[in-house]
């Protein structure tokens, strides 16, 4: 008996004490960290089409067509294929293509959900926070320096 | 006390009503007495469960439509009455039809009784809490054969379980029951109440009032145990274990069945509620002046649904073997050593 | 139940040699006589290969006579030429000492000899094998599809089969579960799942009743099958993978998962992770270990209280701050893609002081909330009613089914991979494996919540030792080339101790940047199959009750 008084106690110390862990979104929008993987954000000044992130995303989210001349014409990803990983951001040399704080997105069919390099490149920032500047202390962490060796494969 | 249509009759300068006027006014004061009790209903259901619930929970629940969220009861009763009726090819079709009905009846019939404060109350029998138990358990006979005529295996085991439920704790809720008939000496729900006027012992500033929960409360715990089983509420909520048999005898009701459904066992509850007000916590009696009966009244049938949500989130369902024994087992002796005790008690005094 | 003192076993040997686990395969090879055919080296043990009709005589006897008690995982695959079943055994004992037995068998008759009757764990695997690949096992009780419909044609992970032709498996050519099943007068089949409120996932379990009581129950599985395996085997080792493990045991135990492909894929690459890392390692995954746990044990309650309870809300609550933690850490509250081949990807976030003070103020304020649950839950009587003596699963019945994880420990069985096959940091730290004798959900139950206390001790030395460690040390990832091609035919299975039981993973390169044949022996595969152990001849709230704590996760048991 005495343990179901203690766990109705418990439930009523939880009711009257008026906390509560969930908050009122959309009015109060949530802080997420500086290494939120939100939608991603292209630059086509940066974007050298070296293929890098197509080559590496796990599910061939990314698809790029360039001419012959290796100019690029189209860089196109499904954002709602994308499993968020951020291998792209990762292996991109110059920081092209980042993948913003941003969640708040929606598309009313796939279609979409498919966005071209026009539409990438106007995604906001979630409250205006650049990633880049966000993640800047430890991005270069995970590029190690190497032994010093050359390894051909 | 008179009852509401005679008192009706007689500010209405009939010192004997006619035939005509005692049915006309019958059927305002039920019609009164339906409303209040459905709109409570109405209330408890989409709102205040959720709001409770979410009190537990450490949460904020429904706040957007409406202020409070109160807007959230049309909402909900737009959304389920609109929703399709899907009904299963193997359901027995008249007694399908016809169980869900049973439920919210059989708990509207019971109200017809109970004095609800500042006179509204239908009818004062003899018999009151006699004829309350009688039509308050043809609830059973809904759930089973509602569950029974579903066709669905699901409905059956949930059927099966709430009438064994049902049965195995009719016999202590009623004996508890008896115990305080014979200390208030009638069946008569008015003199019930009346008999729990006056105080029982002043403690300095605070005057106990001589309500039978004061006076015997192993009681009132035995009977409110037995009226959760009877409702199906945690830890009896074994007709409708959710997480077990997804939906007991209510699997395969939707749309308007569902809503009579759940409006029935919500009008059970409050039904529960109010015979335990009336029988341990004095009725419509409170301080102040005797037209607040019906506020006082209100608060106790909802401290009695506060209870049963408390009890929802902090205690566990326990299996149907395991409740058949602490009823037929564990209840019902403690609700026949109750009796004798007060049966004893009352001899002595009286 | 303290950490036993073993020395390290070296397990970075190279493979040429035998691995030096203190197993004597010759003495093994003598006693298994001319079952043998040949012997092969993997990198985590000699591998016999043995008869196709002499599979059971080898295993009783690696079994009965050495004391290979664990058959660990049964992997299956196509070469050219032949048809490949691997059976890997461990010891519970000392998960270290391991064997595994090949038997291969010809492309045009790939039948060989079922394993079941010398380990019950052989049942779900052989017959996974067989759906998937095509091998034939006789002597199996029951050789039918397991993750698949039972019409469909071929077998995906085999050679021939066309994965660009779709298959569509139409409603009507399932089994009608509207169909009137007149198995028996006195009992009655009743279809738990897939859509039900408590099977934790889409889990269909057929239950024949007599009355309230479970006489028969079998699980059916596959409903979440994603073909995980051959996903792998599409992705490359260096990058590609590394996102999938979060995806099996979703429960938020995304890095152990993530850890058991990093182990497997550093071992056969021969990658050795800097120690900096392995302190990150080891005290993101006890952080998820610790969420999984709370899932666990607020999904059991919400199985036991009903939809109402208070208790699932709070474990909510209480997992939401370490999904924040791991957010700040990861970037991501599920989904972590943090471990890579080498390391890990992010170094703790800067202000390093901020992100050290979150963590603390989390463990301080675990004992006081794990408290309110022992109140909430385990000293209720009504629970203790329920969950006291249901759902028993006897130690020797578990080994036979190749249980892992709490639900082993749980039934007395010291088996934990973090301390008897040591990866990580687990070695260096001061940690405890929680066992409890009472094999019922109730000590299930117990055992998920101490373990969340002694992962609670493990990741605050781990912050200590982050915090005092030296700056120019702070390696978090060794340097891999980008591009990994290991050797043809190396083959690796390593586990790791998952969130449910010991997560492992087989896997055979072929020279190329992807591998060959990637298997997942996934701990709630093997839980799952003992749960006709734990619930027949019980109720069906008991049934339910069990399946919460044996605590498995659909996307793990399907892959």
């Amino acid at each position: 008996m005495i343990g179901l008084l203690k766990s109705m106690a418990t439930t009523m110390k939880h009711a009257l004490d008026g906390k509560t862990f969930t908050v009122e979104y959309p009015e109060e929008a949530p802080d997420v960290s500086p290494r939120f993987r939100g939608i991603h954000k292209f630059s086509q000044e940066r974007c050298i089409w070296c293929r890098q992130c197509e080559k590496v995303c796990p599910n061939d989210t990314i698809q790029i067509v360039t001419d012959d001349k290796r100019q690029g014409e189209q860089y196109n990803l499904h954002v709602a294929q994308c499993v968020y990983c951020r291998l792209c951001e990762e292996v991109c040399p110059v920081d092209a293509i980042l993948l913003t704080e941003n969640f708040e997105f929606t598309g009313d069919t796939k279609h979409d959900l498919v966005y071209n390099k026009e539409q990438l490149g106007n995604v906001p920032w979630y409250k205006d926070i650049d990633p880049l500047a966000a993640r800047e202390p430890d991005r270069g962490a995970w590029v190690g320096e190497g032994d010093g060796e050359v390894d051909y494969q | 006390m008179a009852t509401a249509p005679v008192a009706l009759a007689e500010w209405l300068g009939y010192a004997a009503a006619p035939l005509w006027l005692e049915l006309l006014l019958d059927v305002v004061v039920a019609g009164i007495i339906v409303t209040v009790m459905l709109l409570t209903s109405a209330l408890a259901g989409p709102w205040a469960k959720r709001k409770i619930t979410a009190m537990f929970t450490d949460r904020i629940a429904i706040n957007r439509v409406g202020p409070f969220g109160l807007g959230y009861i049309v909402a909900d009763s737009v959304r389920l009455l609109s929703k399709e009726l899907i009904i299963p090819d193997g359901a027995d079709r008249p007694a399908y039809d016809v169980a869900p009905a049973v439920l919210p009846l059989s708990a509207l019939l019971g109200f017809a009784v109970v004095p609800m404060g500042s006179g509204l109350q239908l009818a004062d029998p003899e018999i009151g809490l006699a004829y309350v138990f009688a039509v308050s358990s043809m609830a059973s006979v809904g759930m089973v054969v509602g569950g029974y005529a579903s066709g669905s295996k699901y409905s059956l085991l949930g059927s099966m379980r709430s009438v064994a439920e049902s049965i195995a704790y009719e016999i202590p809720l009623v004996v508890t029951a008896a115990s305080v008939v014979l200390l208030a000496g009638s069946l008569r729900l008015s003199d019930i109440v009346a008999a729990q006027q006056g105080t029982l012992v002043s403690l300095g500033p605070i005057a106990i009032p001589a309500w039978y929960g004061f006076l015997n409360p192993f009681a009132m715990a035995l009977f409110a145990v037995a009226a959760l089983a009877e409702v199906g509420r945690n830890p009896f909520d074994l007709g409708e274990a959710g997480t077990e048999l997804v939906g007991g005898y209510i699997t395969e009701y939707s749309g308007v069945y569902f809503v009579l459904f759940f409006l029935g066992e919500f009008l059970h509850i409050f039904l529960s509620g109010a015979i335990v007000a009336t029988l341990f916590l004095g009725g419509p009696l409170g301080p102040g002046p005797a037209w607040l009966g019906v506020v006082w009244f209100g608060a106790k049938i909802w401290a009695f649904f506060l209870f049963t949500q408390w009890c929802r989130s902090a205690v566990p369902r326990i299996r149907i073997d395991q409740m058949l024994q602490i009823g037929w087992k564990g209840l019902l002796v403690l609700s026949f050593a109750n009796l004798i005790l007060t049966a004893i008690i009352v001899g002595v005094i009286a | 139940m303290s950490q036993t003192e073993e020395p390290a076993e070296p397990d970075e040997e190279p493979p040429a040699e035998a691995p030096a686990t203190g197993v004597d395969y010759d003495a093994l090879e003598d006693l298994l006589g001319d079952d043998v055919v040949r012997r092969e080296t993997h990198t985590n043990a000699e591998g016999f290969v043995v008869r196709a009709d002499r599979v059971q005589s080898a295993l009783s006897a690696l079994k009965d006579t050495c004391g290979f008690d664990h058959l660990s995982n049964v992997s299956a695959q196509e070469y050219a030429d032949r048809f490949e079943s691997i059976y890997h055994l461990k010891k519970y004992d000392d998960p270290t000492e391991e064997v595994s037995v090949v038997v291969p068998t010809p492309r045009d008759d790939p039948v060989s000899q079922s394993a079941e009757p010398v380990f019950r764990t052989a049942d779900w695997h052989e017959r996974e094998a067989y759906d998937l690949v095509g091998v034939q096992y006789d002597d199996h009780p029951d050789l039918r599809r397991i993750l698949l419909p039972e019409t469909w044609q071929g077998h995906p992970l085999g050679r021939d089969y066309n994965q660009d032709k779709p298959q569509i498996v139409e409603f009507e050519e399932n089994v009608n579960p509207l169909a009137s099943d007149h198995r028996d007068e006195d009992t009655m089949l009743i279809n738990i799942g897939p859509h039900h409120p408590a099977t934790h996932g889409v889990l269909h379990l057929e239950a024949v009743l007599d009355g309230e009581t479970v006489e028969h129950v079998e699980p059916d599985i596959g409903y979440l099958h994603r073909c995980e395996e051959q996903m792998a085997q599409s992705g490359t080792y260096r990058h590609q993978i590394m996102p999938y493990p979060d995806r099996w045991d979703y429960g938020s135990a995304g890095i152990l998962n993530e850890w058991a492909y990093a182990r497997v894929a550093e071992d056969l690459n021969d990658i050795e992770v800097p120690e900096y890392a392995q302190v990150m390692r080891t005290m993101s995954a006890e952080l998820c270990r610790i969420a999984a746990h709370l899932l666990a044990l607020g999904t059991f309650c919400l199985d036991i209280y009903g939809d109402f309870t208070a208790i699932f809300m709070y474990a909510m609550r209480d997992r939401e701050v370490v999904q924040n933690i791991l957010e700040d850490l990861t970037g991501q509250r599920m989904m972590f893609n943090y471990l890579r081949l080498g390391g890990v990807v992010w170094d703790v976030p800067e202000p390093r002081e901020e992100f050290f003070e979150t963590v603390r103020e989390f463990l301080a304020e675990l004992p006081s909330r794990m408290e309110e649950y022992h109140d909430l839950i385990t000293e209720n009587e009504l629970f203790q009613i329920r969950t006291v003596g249901t759902g028993v699963l006897e130690p020797e019945t578990a080994k036979q089914y190749g249980v892992t994880g709490p639900v082993a420990r749980a039934s007395g069985i010291d088996y934990d991979l973090r301390r008897d096959d040591p990866y990580g940091y687990y070695e260096n730290l001061d940690w405890d494996v929680i066992t409890d004798d009472g094999k019922d959900n109730y000590s299930r139950l117990l055992v998920r919540m101490r373990e969340v206390e002694q992962s609670a001790r493990i990741i605050e030395q781990c912050v200590d030792l982050l915090e005092d460690w030296d700056e120019d040390d702070r390696t978090i990832q060794a340097n891999v080339p980008r591009t990994l091609n290991p050797e043809r035919d190396k083959e690796a299975y390593r586990a790791v101790e998952g969130a449910k039981g010991e997560l492992g993973i087989y896997v055979r390169s072929d020279g190329t940047d992807k591998p060959a044949r990637f298997k997942i022996r996934s701990p709630c595969f093997s839980n799952l199959q003992a749960l006709p152990e734990m619930a027949e001849g019980e109720y069906v709230p008991d049934l339910v009750a069990t399946l919460g704590s044996l605590d498995i996760i659909l996307g793990e048991v399907d892959r």
